[in-house]
């Protein structure tokens, strides 16, 4: 059965269904019955204290992470050992890290054009076409020629989103995008971010940014110890938290 | 509201700058520091100028036979009377520039390597330099491309050295690699199976290498294959300049991130196009340096083969010296040149290396 066939119409605007996921390194139970249904376009903030598995949820999503039960299906593909359904889902994923994971030896124009020309098999001078266009929209197509080791971080940060929108994602996962910036960096890559949210992508983004919560979240996920403990609106998590976990996290984030 | 200025630029003080301060700053900046200048100075003055004057200026630099030799300096006659048996060995004389060709031929890779652009460099340079050996084995061959047939009997010389060091490396390379991809893969088999060869080709000593490469080897292939003793050697060295180059390439994976290993997930590469593209040139690139100090020692050791009757540049220096027209003990001029040779092929590798590293480097700003 071909990927494409094994697509399932029930659900069919929810490109992200985690059901009762299980991870564990070794003895240590990192996430435990994860439930989570992403609709298609909808942008969620996972915020939590450190340790809490943001990230090792965030990274099974594209199967940077295994997992050991449950099931976990994105853009009607189940995630499971087989090699070309991790390729297929991988295609529909982008992913923007904490340390932007740009590839040093390449350019920029390199780094963007990569993916297209090696992955999808794209004709070189079309592949470049579409980065110059996501160069343009991340405000730095000058920077095309230099190396990742010439940018400033937080410019290396708006290549790295353009790298990952060159590949024409369904969803775009970022984990922590703006936590290795300077202060000065953090709003031309939140304003990227914002833009990119206004055009209706499917965003998963683990920040402690409550700024940019409160601005685009449609949901916003709180995790502690592995679990999900609440999920709500950004005004209901901010405003009106329910649990005493969730409560003591806003005041240590509010406090500093 | 106030403005801020930025102080302007002063130059530095005068004390910290200039030739005088440098001097005083390098050599003379302690008590101990000037004493061991001063006794470096002496040494020198009693040690350059009568190796200057048996070097170059008593030297006998004209003449066909050791009879020439009268200055009480170095006998260069003896080397110049040899020089093409030195670097040719006893390919036939009149064949001599198809080993020029090849030589020519290095020369203009090296050359188009350090001159092309990036996308040139990629696409010619390093295919030219892949294949060059194997060009220069069929044109020294000559019987596979129309040419009079020159038996390996009569290959030798520094030519033979370089030779073998070439086509050894750039089997070395790809093969090693696979060693070390290997003994990081987490198959139990494969990753013992990689272990194992590259400890066992490192771990013995290259001596012993040969001497088995020439006994036992012979007993791997199909009987009756009379296997040419240079394709031995080349298959010795080769594998042994892969055990070395595997665990520099062994360093080299550790020094790559894991980000990038993920970056490359995320975008879906699979798991050649991640290795090939992304990660093999940072590989290459912090392990250039090891790789080049593999290569050297490797090249000198090319010299051991000596001993198991190949006639490279150091037999052939021997059977010079041992020449009963030559029997006047030039034994130094004699591995004098040899070790200059050698040192200047050394010497320039590293340089072109520094090179190939500067153009690796793109960390820097602008
Ligand atoms: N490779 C690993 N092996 C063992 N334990 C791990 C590994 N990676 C992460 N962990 C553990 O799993 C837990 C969850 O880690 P995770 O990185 O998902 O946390 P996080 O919520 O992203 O934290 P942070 O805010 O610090 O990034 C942590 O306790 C961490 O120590
Ligand atoms: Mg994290």
């Amino acid at each position: 059965m071909s990927v494409e066939q094994e697509k399932t119409n029930e659900n069919n605007d929810d490109i992200i269904v985690i059901k009762d996921l299980n991870k564990w390194y070794g003895e240590f139970h990192v996430l435990k019955d994860i439930n989570l249904r992403v609709k298609k376009g909808e942008k969620i903030v996972i915020c939590g204290p450190s340790g809490s598995g943001k990230s090792t949820m965030t990274r099974c999503i594209n199967r940077l992470e295994e997992f050991q039960r449950g099931s976990l299906t994105v853009n009607g593909v189940e995630m499971i050992e087989d090699v070309k359904n991790i390729e297929a889902i991988r295609r529909e994923v982008g992913m923007v890290f904490q340390h932007f994971n740009l590839f040093p030896h390449l350019t920029i124009l390199e780094n963007l054009t990569l993916g297209p020309i090696w992955v999808q098999k794209k004709p070189k001078k079309e592949a470049e076409a579409t980065a110059m266009k996501y160069l343009e929209r991340v405000k730095i197509p000058d920077q095309a020629n230099k190396f990742p080791g010439q940018l400033s971080g937080g410019q290396q940060q708006r290549v790295a989103i353009a790298r990952s929108l060159c590949m024409n994602p369904e969803i775009m996962l970022f984990d922590e995008p703006t936590s290795a910036l300077d202060p000065e960096m953090i709003k031309e890559v939140l304003d990227v971010m914002i833009e990119l949210a206004n055009e209706g992508m499917t965003m998963l983004c683990v920040t402690h940014e409550m700024g940019f919560a409160k601005k685009v979240a449609d949901r916003v996920i709180f995790m502690d110890a592995g679990e999900i403990v609440e999920q709500n609106t950004p005004e209901e998590i901010f405003n009106n938290p329910q649990t005493d976990r969730l409560q003591l996290f806003l005041s240590q984030i509010l406090d500093h | 509201m106030k403005e801020f200025k930025p102080l302007p630029d002063q130059p530095a003080p005068n004390d910290t700058v200039g030739p005088i301060h440098w001097v005083k700053d390098n050599f003379f900046s302690s008590a101990m520091n000037t004493i061991a200048t001063l006794l470096i100075l002496a040494l020198l003055a009693t040690v350059v100028p009568p190796l200057v004057d048996w070097l170059l200026i008593s030297a006998n630099w004209s003449g066909t036979t050791q009879d020439a030799c009268t200055k009480d300096g170095a006998c260069w006659v003896f080397v110049i009377a040899w020089s093409k048996q030195f670097f040719y060995g006893s390919y036939p004389t009149e064949e001599l520039w198809r080993i020029n060709l090849c030589v020519l031929m290095l020369i203009g890779v090296i050359a188009s390597s350090q001159l092309l652009n990036k996308d040139w460099r990629n696409k010619f340079s390093i295919p030219a330099f892949l294949l060059l050996p194997f060009v220069c084995i069929l044109i020294l061959d000559g019987s596979w491309i129309g040419l009079e047939y020159v038996s390996t009997d009569y290959w030798g010389g520094f030519a033979l050295n370089v030779l073998l060091a070439a086509a050894s490396i750039i089997v070395a390379f790809p093969l090693s690699f696979v060693w070390a991809l290997g003994r990081r893969s987490e198959m139990p088999f494969i990753k013992s199976v990689s272990i194992l060869l590259i400890e066992f080709f490192r771990g013995v000593p290259v001596l012993a290498l040969f001497f088995m490469g020439s006994v036992m080897l012979p007993l791997f292939f199909p009987e009756g294959t009379n296997v040419d003793k240079l394709v031995r050697v080349w298959i010795v060295l080769t594998l042994f300049m892969a055990g070395y180059m595997a665990e520099v390439f062994r360093g080299g994976f550790q020094a790559v991130p894991t980000g990038q290993y993920e970056a490359a997930d995320s975008l879906g590469l699979s798991y050649w196009q991640k290795t090939l593209l992304i990660i093999l040139p940072q590989v290459i690139k912090v392990s250039m340096p090891n790789i080049l100090a593999t290569f050297v020692m490797l090249f000198k050791n090319t010299t051991f083969l000596l001993i198991i009757g190949i006639f490279e540049v150091l037999s052939t220096t021997q059977t010079a010296l041992t020449n009963s027209n030559w029997l006047g003990g030039h034994s130094t001029e004699g591995y004098l040149f040899v070790a200059i040779v050698f040192w200047i092929c050394c010497y320039s590798m590293s340089r072109i290396s520094a090179s190939i590293e500067r153009k690796l480097d793109t960390s820097h700003k602008n």
